[in-house]
């Protein structure tokens, strides 16, 4: 953070560059064994994400009748399922679907967050007070709760859980920002900033944050993290998503019901969210030992 | 220090296995010790306790029960005037005989003389009348209402006869008469809901809402040799797997409505007999015929078409039932059945044709819906599959069954999957579900054809014209008519080989306890 304690227009060239600053912190993540894995698992479900349509062996919905109930095997690395689909293809595809919908949503919840944590942060008075109070009250409510009443109200689809991710989690990003925004607003700079005459967006966007964003990446790699849980969540309570997606949670209700006789069929789309979902997490704890003040220099 | 911290850890790791250890063997001792230990007896003598799982029930008034559980605990505890049998014959029960007239409208049963309520009192033609006049009373509001609006009037001719009276004739009264709610309670009974006054082989011994109900043999039961069990606990589970569980851990001793794969994990456990019970059950896949695009058979002909029926029976019903020819006529109701009536085979290419002809030359986008119960889910996935073939994309959309039913939506939907249970005669599907104007015609079916013939097969008296027009019916919904039925599927459950003489029924809730006995040891 301190590193752009600048005040003046030259400020960020004294600053180390984004390219540099990049590597450093790549370096300071798989400087630690447990933030590698998670780094790793991460990247490995992103690549899975984007090649996985490539390599599945077969498609979502491709039932084979013959091959129903059949253990792992060479054909079938995960097993098949109770109506002959493949588990394999289907977790890998199923990548797809949870990290588009639970990343387009924290970037959307991500970038909401950032502008109403600025603005209220910065501004502060009645508009500060109003919003605030609206997202405390989103807030009282359990995320899985209010993701229940959302979805209840605007109907089952694609989209309503982007909505329902935004809803929950646009109130905590934006107060993790108008926090360190009102710390950042009391120091020198920003006063110099306002002093020399600068438009109000431009101290937003130039001087103030700048000093967010650390705090934030750390928040958006947590938010994600429990928007792929959320996502997972509600596909397991089958509300959301539809079947036959190959949604993660999805796939694990459907097989809860053949436990005791095809267990693949439930063990490997669990593995799949509990091993994303702690990847992501040990990343977020990583990026946030590194990006605590005194770490990045 | 790394290595004696760790053998210090094993150690107290041991020492909690061996307590656990003990302690269970000590359990086992102790409920051993406790079980009660049975002499062998007389095969004839009354004996034994039965537990039977059963979802929880709400109901208890007879004339308002439902489910299947509330249905099973009240037939042990009250009669019917007469009841069905497996084959869908009917059998008397606190009626002995009867006769028609010949004009079909004029039912006389002569009843037991010996029967009794379980307060002692002596069960009499009046008791019928009472009940049937509070399953017609308008204020009760039963559910059978309609069903028997059709009666002109009940009366006690004499002690022990009761005479109906019909406004028109209906070959079918002695099966309408069988129906669930039409158990006998004791004339002016205060309470219905909570006096449990019946006059069946079980006598209510304790109630505790969402727990358990006992009840226990009716010494005086009017038939001989019945009930054979001393006792009966219906044990309320919330959940099908508890209940299996249970089963299979020895807490109950039967359970009855699970599904398929439940069942494949406990039909060869040893200890357990597994029960099968042919059913009508269905799960109706159907079109709107009264709206664009459902209003050209064709395109549900398309739908036939790109359909393989036995695919579906293998995935979805693991052979646990019969395959279907899309009328509501089942190979239950073995009279009327048409044994020669073709399927049109799965033919993607024909399909296509027919889509085409239909104005789809290049495929269709359809919503399904479907309630999230049984085995629908699983028949919604896999028809999408074998439907994309044919270029018949549909959106598969699954709802909570109180939502689908709800709002009257599933009567709505275009295309829809609806779960029907098991009737005893056919006409009832007819009647309320294809019929124009029919409360229940989901498909906005109507064809003049069609309700004639089910007309004609609905009042006429003669069996043979009966017989001929429900092979009509079945030609003519193969041809051009607004639904699929691809599976019939059967009633799954077990009981502990402790047990003999269960017979489980196509409706489980109308099973007969009273014949249950325990094995000879």
């Amino acid at each position: 953070m301190t590193s752009v304690s600048n005040s003046s227009y030259d400020s960020l060239s004294v600053v180390p560059s984004w390219g540099r600053r990049f590597t450093v912190v790549v370096r300071h993540l798989f400087s630690s064994p447990v933030t590698a894995v998670g780094v790793s698992i991460t990247f490995l479900f992103l690549v899975v994400a984007i090649i996985g349509p490539f390599i599945a062996p077969y498609g979502a919905n491709e039932i084979i009748p013959a091959d129903a109930r059949q253990p792992p095997s060479a054909d079938h690395w995960f097993g098949t399922d109770n109506l002959g689909r493949d588990v394999f293809s289907r977790v890998l595809l199923g990548a797809r679907e949870i990290l588009i919908l639970a990343g387009l949503g924290t970037v959307l919840a991500v970038f909401l967050g950032t502008f109403f944590g600025l603005l209220t942060g910065y501004a502060g008075g009645w508009f500060d007070e109003i919003t605030m109070r609206i997202f405390d009250s989103l807030l009282a409510l359990p995320a899985l709760l209010l993701a229940l009443l959302l979805l209840g109200t605007v109907g089952n689809s694609r989209y309503s859980i982007l909505i329902v991710i935004i809803v929950v989690y646009t109130p905590i990003v934006a107060r993790v920002v108008r926090s360190v925004v009102l710390t950042v607003k009391q120091q020198g700079f920003v006063e110099a900033a306002r002093l020399v005459g600068e438009t109000r967006t431009r101290i937003l966007l130039r001087e103030i944050l700048p000093s967010v964003l650390p705090t934030l990446s750390v928040e958006s790699a947590l938010r994600f993290s429990y928007a792929i849980f959320l996502v997972a969540s509600l596909g397991f309570l089958g509300v959301g998503v539809q079947p036959p997606s190959p949604n993660w949670g999805l796939m694990v209700k459907e097989a809860r019901a053949y436990a005791s006789l095809i267990p693949w069929a439930l063990f490997f789309p669990a593995l799949a969210i509990s091993m994303v979902v702690i990847g992501v997490n040990l990343f977020a704890d990583g990026l946030k030992s590194i990006l605590s003040p005194g770490q990045v220099e | 220090m790394i290595a004696r911290n760790i053998s210090i850890l094993k150690n107290k790791h041991l020492l909690l296995l061996i307590s656990l250890f003990l302690l269970i063997s000590l359990l086992q001792a102790c409920s051993v010790e406790a079980a009660p230990t049975e002499q062998p007896a007389a095969s004839q003598e009354r004996r034994g306790e039965m537990r039977v799982a059963l979802q929880p029930i709400v109901q208890t008034d007879p004339a308002f029960i439902s489910s299947d559980p509330e249905i099973l605990i009240a037939s042990s505890i009250y009669d019917y005037l007469v009841d069905v049998t497996p084959q869908n014959n009917i059998a008397p029960r606190l009626a002995r005989e009867w006769t028609v007239s010949e004009d079909g409208k004029e039912y006389v049963f002569s009843l037991i003389e010996n029967a009794t309520f379980h307060d002692g009192t002596l069960f009499t033609a009046d008791d019928v009348v009472w009940t049937f006049n509070r399953l017609r009373d308008p204020d009760v509001d039963s559910p059978t209402r309609d069903l028997y609006s059709n009666i002109e009037s009940v009366e006690a001719t004499e002690q022990f006869e009761v005479t109906f009276r019909l406004q028109e004739s209906n070959p079918f009264f002695l099966y309408d008469l069988t129906d669930n709610h039409a158990l006998i309670i004791k004339a002016d009974t205060p309470d219905p809901v909570s006096d449990f006054m019946g006059t069946g082989p079980f006598k209510l011994v304790s109630y505790t809402p969402e727990d358990r109900l006992v009840v226990e043999a009716n010494e005086d039961y009017f038939l001989e040799d019945r009930p054979m069990l001393e006792k009966i606990e219906f044990i309320f589970f919330n959940d099908q797997t508890a209940q299996v569980e249970a089963l299979r851990s020895d807490q109950v001793d039967l359970v009855m409505l699970i599904s398929a794969d439940l069942f494949n994990t406990i039909k060869d456990e040893t200890g357990l007999i597994p029960l099968e019970a042919a059913t009508n059950s269905f799960d109706l896949v159907r079109l709107r015929a009264d709206r664009a695009p459902g209003d050209d058979p064709r395109l549900m002909q398309a739908l036939r078409m790109a359909t393989d029926r036995q695919a579906i029976f293998d995935l979805v019903l693991q052979g646990y039932g019969a395959l279907g020819k899309d009328t509501p006529i089942g190979p239950m109701y073995s009279q009327y059945f048409s044994q020669d009536l073709e399927v049109p085979a799965r033919d993607i290419e024909a399909a296509q044709q027919l889509l085409a002809e239909a104005g789809y030359p290049d495929g269709i986008d359809l919503e399904l819906h479907t309630p999230d119960t049984g085995n629908r889910p699983n028949l919604a996935v896999v028809l999408k599959d074998q439907w994309a073939d044919a270029g018949i994309n549909v959106d598969v959309i699954i709802e909570p069954e109180s939502v689908y039913y709800g709002d009257d939506g599933w009567l709505a939907v275009d295309l829809g999957i609806t779960g029907w249970g098991s009737r005893p005669y056919p006409q009832f599907y007819l009647d309320t579900m294809l019929v124009c104007g029919a409360n229940w015609n989901e498909s906005h079916f109507c064809d003049s054809e069609f309700d004639d013939l089910a007309k004609s097969a609905g009042t006429t008296l003669n069996e043979d014209e009966r017989v001929e027009a429900y092979n009509q019916i079945q030609a003519l919904l193969v041809e051009r008519g607004p639904t699929m039925i691809p599976y019939f599927f059967s009633q799954l459950g077990a009981i502990s080989d402790r047990f003999t003489d269960f017979e489980m029924k196509p409706f489980p809730g109308r099973s007969d306890l009273s014949t249950v006995r325990q094995a000879d040891q």
